[in-house]
């Protein structure tokens, strides 16, 4: 039984089921007196999802489709390392200084990728402020922050 | 015709101009060049500096990087039987085995008059088609939209993924995403969650860079120790000893490359089919007219690398013409530039002829200069790019992270565009690994306002009398090539299910 499918749908048609009775009924109006409501299209999507999901999930159990391949160990790290380095660029961009976020952002995906060579570390983050700067403040003329 | 395309040349050839054609060609054959990093991904990186220049340079600059990324990812395909992209598979399994006998710079100049061969003919082929399909476009009213747009997103789906059930969620989502924001009839909200941020939607560039550049990202970052295996490979196979491209190489792939260019064009100009399926079906054919089809793989084939790379080019320039002449995205790089457009303040689609004459020969003399500069960069700079692409993908990857960061902060409304960028860059993440169409996606994303438009004004016009369809008659075409066409898709992958188990 392809198993990845199979969890794919359920999730997918649990989304549609509470998108369908409890995000939009909350999220857009109903009775708004146009001619076609507000809440029509989000409707009619979350109904195909819903249908299209127990179809998936009834392909799934019965082994009629290829199963996906779900991502490895070393991809799920990746992605949260991702959206770690991100969140705490922001973070930093916010609280200490775009440049000092900059920096991060590119010495920690260097880091994270095990690159420990110095100079490249020290070479690569600040060439590339120093590059969007030329490119932003000196060649198109344009304040960016 | 002709006289407005000598006054578009006048336009688009001047210093400034050039130079960003000349930038985006060089920068999308070196990011095309890079495993792993593709076309989708080098454009939408690059749109938002394009915010900051003139509209005519902007569009010229991204389709430089699209046009040179196509022609790029040739380089490593053949160098270290690693295609930059998808549709660069064949070309490496005709051209490493060139490589390794010694003979990668014939395979890498042939590849690159391959591409400059199919994008040029294809080229020609939108300028003289885009607008005699645009002017008939003028006629198409909201209840003929809705059809076209419908049979568009089905045929997308079932073709750009493995599975057609899959695809439709996935541009069901993409519509459902659009919806997000103010709506326009009668202002309310919706899906804002209280966020003043949402009142104009999600905006675009932060969704097509997370879905498309860092959710790849992920990808290839989690993957790492392959791609620094792959770079490593090519240390050693740089082995040069026939350095040209002869007369008999040109005789045996004279017809490879007329035949990949026709294929690549009538398969751009369907939507969604894509490059992939472009380059398969040449090299596929060329396979078949040869007399020694298993010598492809074994000893390479010259005309391989050609029917390949002419193919792969020829789809990038035809899949404007769905979107130059009805307004609809054929393909990613499509839909990536009418977020460029958009931000240029021009909607494409037929009335872009009319409103944007001038702009539209400028955007042709650009495709076409591009074309000529891919043949001078590629020429010159092959070797260069050569030696670039071993660089470690830690440095590749750390510079293609901060730029996806910069460019969701420049065109997302600052620090929002940036928690957009990473929110879809872990549903493109999700929707790559479970083979959910992140381009089906963005294309419902894309077309989904126009759609939902068209389907208020169709319901509005129909007025609940479902016979007056019958007034339409080019909708009713449109709604049965769509249910028969999902029917013979759903019969070929049944027929592909069976013979592989």
């Amino acid at each position: 039984m392809p198993k990845a499918d199979l969890i794919a749908g359920v999730v997918l048609m649990v989304s549609g089921l509470a998108l369908l009775f409890f995000i939009i009924p909350a999220q857009t109006e109903q009775d708004t007196g146009a001619a076609v409501p507000p809440d029509m299209l989000p409707q009619i999507c979350a109904l195909g999802i819903t249908l299209l999901a127990a179809v998936l999930t009834l392909n799934a159990l019965r082994g009629k489709t290829p199963d996906a391949k779900p991502p490895k160990a070393s991809e799920w790290r990746a992605m949260v390392a991702v959206v770690v380095i991100i969140l705490a660029g922001a973070a930093l961009f916010q609280y200490i200084h775009p440049i000092v976020a900059g920096l991060f952002v590119t010495l920690a995906t260097m880091l994270y990728m095990d690159e420990r060579r110095w100079h490249l570390l020290l070479a690569l983050p600040a060439a590339l402020v120093v590059i969007v700067y030329l490119l932003f403040y000196e060649f198109l003329g344009t304040a960016i922050l | 015709m002709m006289d407005e395309l000598v006054a578009g040349f006048g336009a688009a050839l001047t210093f400034y101009n050039v130079a960003f054609i000349f930038m985006g060609v060089a920068i999308g054959y070196l990011v095309g060049a890079l495993p792993g990093l593709g076309k989708g991904t080098a454009t939408a990186v690059a749109i938002p500096i394009t915010f900051y220049i003139e509209p005519l340079a902007a569009i010229a600059f991204l389709i430089g990087i699209s046009k040179g990324s196509t022609a790029g990812s040739a380089v490593s395909a053949i160098l270290m039987n690693t295609p930059g992209e998808p549709s660069s598979a064949p070309t490496a399994m005709a051209g490493y085995p060139l490589a390794r006998a010694g003979k990668a710079q014939k395979a890498l100049k042939m590849g690159l008059y391959a591409s400059v061969i199919g994008d040029f003919v294809s080229t020609c082929v939108l300028i003289l088609s885009a607008q005699s399909l645009a002017d008939y476009a003028l006629g198409i009213g909201p209840i003929e939209l809705v059809a076209i747009l419908a049979f568009s997103l089905t045929f997308i789906a079932a073709l750009s993924g493995k599975s057609l059930v899959k695809g439709l969620i996935a541009g069901l989502f993409g519509i459902l995403c659009s919806t997000v924001g103010t709506e326009i009839e009668t202002s309310t909200e919706r899906f804002t969650f209280g966020s003043f941020d949402l009142y104009e939607g999600l905006p675009l560039i932060p969704v097509a860079i997370g879905m498309l550049a860092m959710s790849e990202m992920m990808v290839q970052i989690g993957d790492r120790r392959r791609l620094e295996a792959e770079t490593d490979l090519l240390r050693g196979s740089g082995k040069p000893e026939d350095a040209y491209v002869t007369w008999e190489d040109w005789k045996k792939s004279f017809k490879a490359i007329i035949r990949g260019t026709g294929i690549g064009i009538f398969i751009g100009v369907l939507p969604g089919l894509g490059a992939s399926t472009g380059s398969f079906l040449s090299y596929g054919m060329a396979r078949r007219a040869s007399k020694d089809p298993d010598s492809f793989e074994r000893d390479g084939a010259i005309e391989g690398v050609a029917a390949t790379e002419s193919a792969d080019n020829a789809v990038v320039p035809a899949s404007f013409v769905p979107l130059f002449a009805l307004g609809i995205p054929g393909s990613v790089i499509a839909a990536i530039l009418i977020g460029a457009f958009v931000i240029q303040g021009v909607t494409p689609g037929p009335l872009m002829f009319l409103e944007q004459a001038e702009l539209m020969q400028g955007i042709y003399a650009s495709m076409l200069a591009a074309s000529l500069i891919l043949l001078f960069i590629g020429y010159f700079g092959q070797n260069m790019f050569a030696r670039i692409i071993k660089l470690s993908p830690s440095l590749v990857l750390s510079t293609v992270v901060f730029l996806c960061c910069l460019g969701s902060y420049l065109q997302g409304g600052g620090m929002f565009g940036l928690y957009i960028m990473a929110i879809f860059a872990v549903i493109g993440f999700f929707a790559r690994k479970y083979d959910f169409g992140f381009v089906t996606f963005l294309i419902g994303f894309v077309i989904g306002d126009g759609f939902e438009l068209a389907l208020r004004q169709s319901i509005g016009l129909l007025k609940g009398t479902p016979e007056a369809m019958l007034d339409h008659p080019v909708a009713i075409v449109f709604w049965v090539l769509t249910i028969v066409g999902v029917l013979a898709i759903l019969r070929r992958k049944k027929i592909s299910t069976e013979s592989a188990t």
